[in-house]
């Protein structure tokens, strides 16, 4: 705050964005809104929207948020966390137009202290638990949506306050993950899943294909690129290094292989992101972003895309980023799942 | 985060209904002789726009416009890839790919000559959409639509039985369980029933409900579910002993 000459910081968290909020007061609302002011001189207020919250937190009641703004500092430049995803009447609310400290914020958050990477490996070993779960119980003729129901269900029963998840499953004509369908699964289909627990507010991802039977000759050939591209951006990551190089790393494998064409953003999103109080933090692993990781960095390097040997496949692990290298914090075996 | 089943049964909610729900979109226009109404879309804000076309973002945001004359258009912050999925499950037959909403918002205005838009709510628009929209050439005007219609009324009240339904049966089994694991058997229990997304907070009576923390729950409880079921919320609190 004295650098940027801000006099005080406001913290906004939504339904869907809790993050910026939970930066400073990690406290899973369930409300619509929350607020966390943090004066220079280390005060911190908490305003909620929804009652229970603010019982819950010994925090301030606003049922009309607009007046969590307007009741805020008067003098000096404030500064918002969240500031974009806040609605306009509560930015007008303001008064004088704030500033956004949301890019200083995700930079704070982006090295993870102690207590947080803690936090994450409960993520991962809840993610590993979830995972070997999601194995256990898929089966030809089950939907998809019923395996989800399943395998939330196991992740909540262990403590998970939330989770982002992403399934698809069949076979070339697979192109992306999204919300499970009623599809059935069927013998030979590729089942892929983004498995994403959240505990303490620290989200940490799982990426792994099951194959149900018998795997064919081109989903086994696929799987040896995402084992080898994944690999390849593992073995680099480091402090010092960009997002761009364990991209081009990842890609990299794929031209090698002669799938250049299946790296690029009609076929995939990103080769990976960073993780913590949101699934799918910045920087994201792009060979267009110049970021330099840094120590205690915690990302996803994930190779995921369509390939036409076997439609979309995915394989990444949760790697924290250490002094020299980078620690695997999942314990799932790297390996094509069959079943 | 939505990972229930997001579908769109017909028998359900009838093309119609949609229908019906546009025409009165543009009734709202023609008043304020406006060419076309943005909705925005998110994770969370969600039910205006599934109410005129069903489109449910499960994740990232978007913006729905609805033009006085035309067809309705999504600009999705979501791949290609999932265009397909999004079509089979929503009234949208153009969907364009925007990774930056408002200037493929803007593109869309200046190729239809549009100079002024209605915006739904638009105090509620999110500051990262607005300012770049304020200080646009297009000129905003907020409109308010009232979305209550007999099918939303329906959908609601089939949410809260559904909620009451499996509460019923599933409450007696928390006794002396913590709360993340009655979280887990409720979880099950609405997800394989269809729910798109579900909120549970937990109370032995000491104080307010609130999330699963691993307390043990006891032979006293009550407990606080808001389902979404196929876009529609319903929050229905029930204790044990009833």
């Amino acid at each position: 705050m004295a650098e940027r000459g801000w006099d005080s910081i406001l913290l906004y968290g939504n339904a869907w964005r809790k993050d910026p909020f939970r930066s400073l007061v990690n406290i899973n609302f369930s409300g619509d809104h929350a607020l966390a002011g943090l004066s220079r001189s280390g005060e911190i207020c908490v305003t909620f929207s929804d009652p229970w919250d603010a019982e819950i937190a010994s925090g301030k009641l606003e049922p009309d948020f607009v007046r969590a703004f307007a009741g805020g500092p008067s003098a000096g430049i404030v500064a918002i966390g969240g500031l974009e995803f806040m609605e306009e009447r509560f930015v007008a609310a303001c008064g004088k137009l704030p500033v956004s400290a949301t890019a200083d914020v995700e930079e704070l958050r982006r090295v993870k202290t102690v207590e947080e990477i803690g936090y994450i490996q409960q993520a991962c070993d809840l993610a590993d638990r979830g995972y070997q779960r999601f194995v256990e119980v898929a089966e030809p003729g089950m939907r998809e949506f019923e395996l989800v129901a399943e395998v939330e269900a196991f992740l909540k029963e262990n403590g998970a306050e939330d989770n982002f998840m992403l399934i698809a499953s069949g076979g070339t004509e697979v192109v992306g993950m999204k919300p499970p369908t009623d599809r059935k699964f069927q013998e030979g289909d590729s089942v892929t899943t983004e498995l994403t627990p959240q505990v303490n507010g620290y989200y940490a991802q799982i990426c792994r294909t099951l194959v149900l039977g018998e795997p064919s000759p081109g989903q086994l050939k696929a799987f040896d690129i995402f084992f080898e591209a994944q690999n390849a951006a593992q073995d680099l990551i480091k402090p010092g290094i960009t997002a761009a190089d364990a991209a081009r790393a990842q890609n990299d494998v794929f031209r090698k292989h002669g799938y250049g064409d299946y790296t690029g953003a009609k076929y995939t999103r990103v080769r990976g992101h960073c993780l913590g109080l949101y699934p799918d933090e910045t920087p994201h692993i792009l060979e267009d972003v110049d970021y330099v990781l840094k120590q205690d960095m915690v990302v996803i390097a994930h190779p995921n895309t369509y390939l036409p040997l076997s439609g979309y496949m995915v394989f990444g692990d949760t790697l924290l980023i250490t002094e020299t290298g980078n620690t695997r914090l999942n314990k799932t075996e790297k390996k094509l799942f069959v079943k | 985060m939505k990972r229930g089943l997001i579908t769109w049964d017909r028998a359900e909610l009838p093309p119609s209904v949609f229908e019906a729900r546009l025409v009165r979109a543009r009734a709202a226009l023609a008043t304020q002789d406006l060419p076309a109404l943005l909705v925005y879309s998110d994770v969370w804000r969600s039910t205006e726009g599934r109410h005129l076309t069903n489109y449910m973002p499960y994740w990232n945001r978007s913006l729905i416009i609805i033009p006085r004359q035309q067809a309705p258009v999504l600009l999705c912050g979501l791949s290609p890839r999932v265009y397909p999925w999004i079509k089979s499950v929503t009234i949208f037959e153009e969907i364009r790919p925007a990774s930056k909403l408002v200037p493929t918002l803007l593109q869309l205005c200046a190729e239809r000559g549009w100079t002024k838009l209605g915006v739904l709510d638009l105090p509620r628009l999110t500051h990262e959409v607005f300012v770049p929209l304020e200080a646009s050439s297009v000129k905003t005007f907020d409109v308010r639509l009232d979305l209550t219609d007999d099918a939303e009324i329906a959908m609601r009240r089939h949410a809260e039985q559904l909620a009451r339904e499996i509460l019923t049966v599933e409450l007696p089994k928390g006794v002396e369980l913590t709360d993340y694991q009655f979280s887990g058997l409720l979880e099950r229990a609405f997800r394989r029933a269809g729910a798109e997304d579900l909120i549970l907070l937990f109370s032995t009576g000491g104080a307010a409900p609130r999330p699963a923390c691993g307390a043990i729950l006891g032979e006293k409880y009550s407990v606080s579910v808001a389902l979404e079921y196929r876009g529609h919320w319903a929050r229905v609190t029930q204790g044990w002993p009833s």
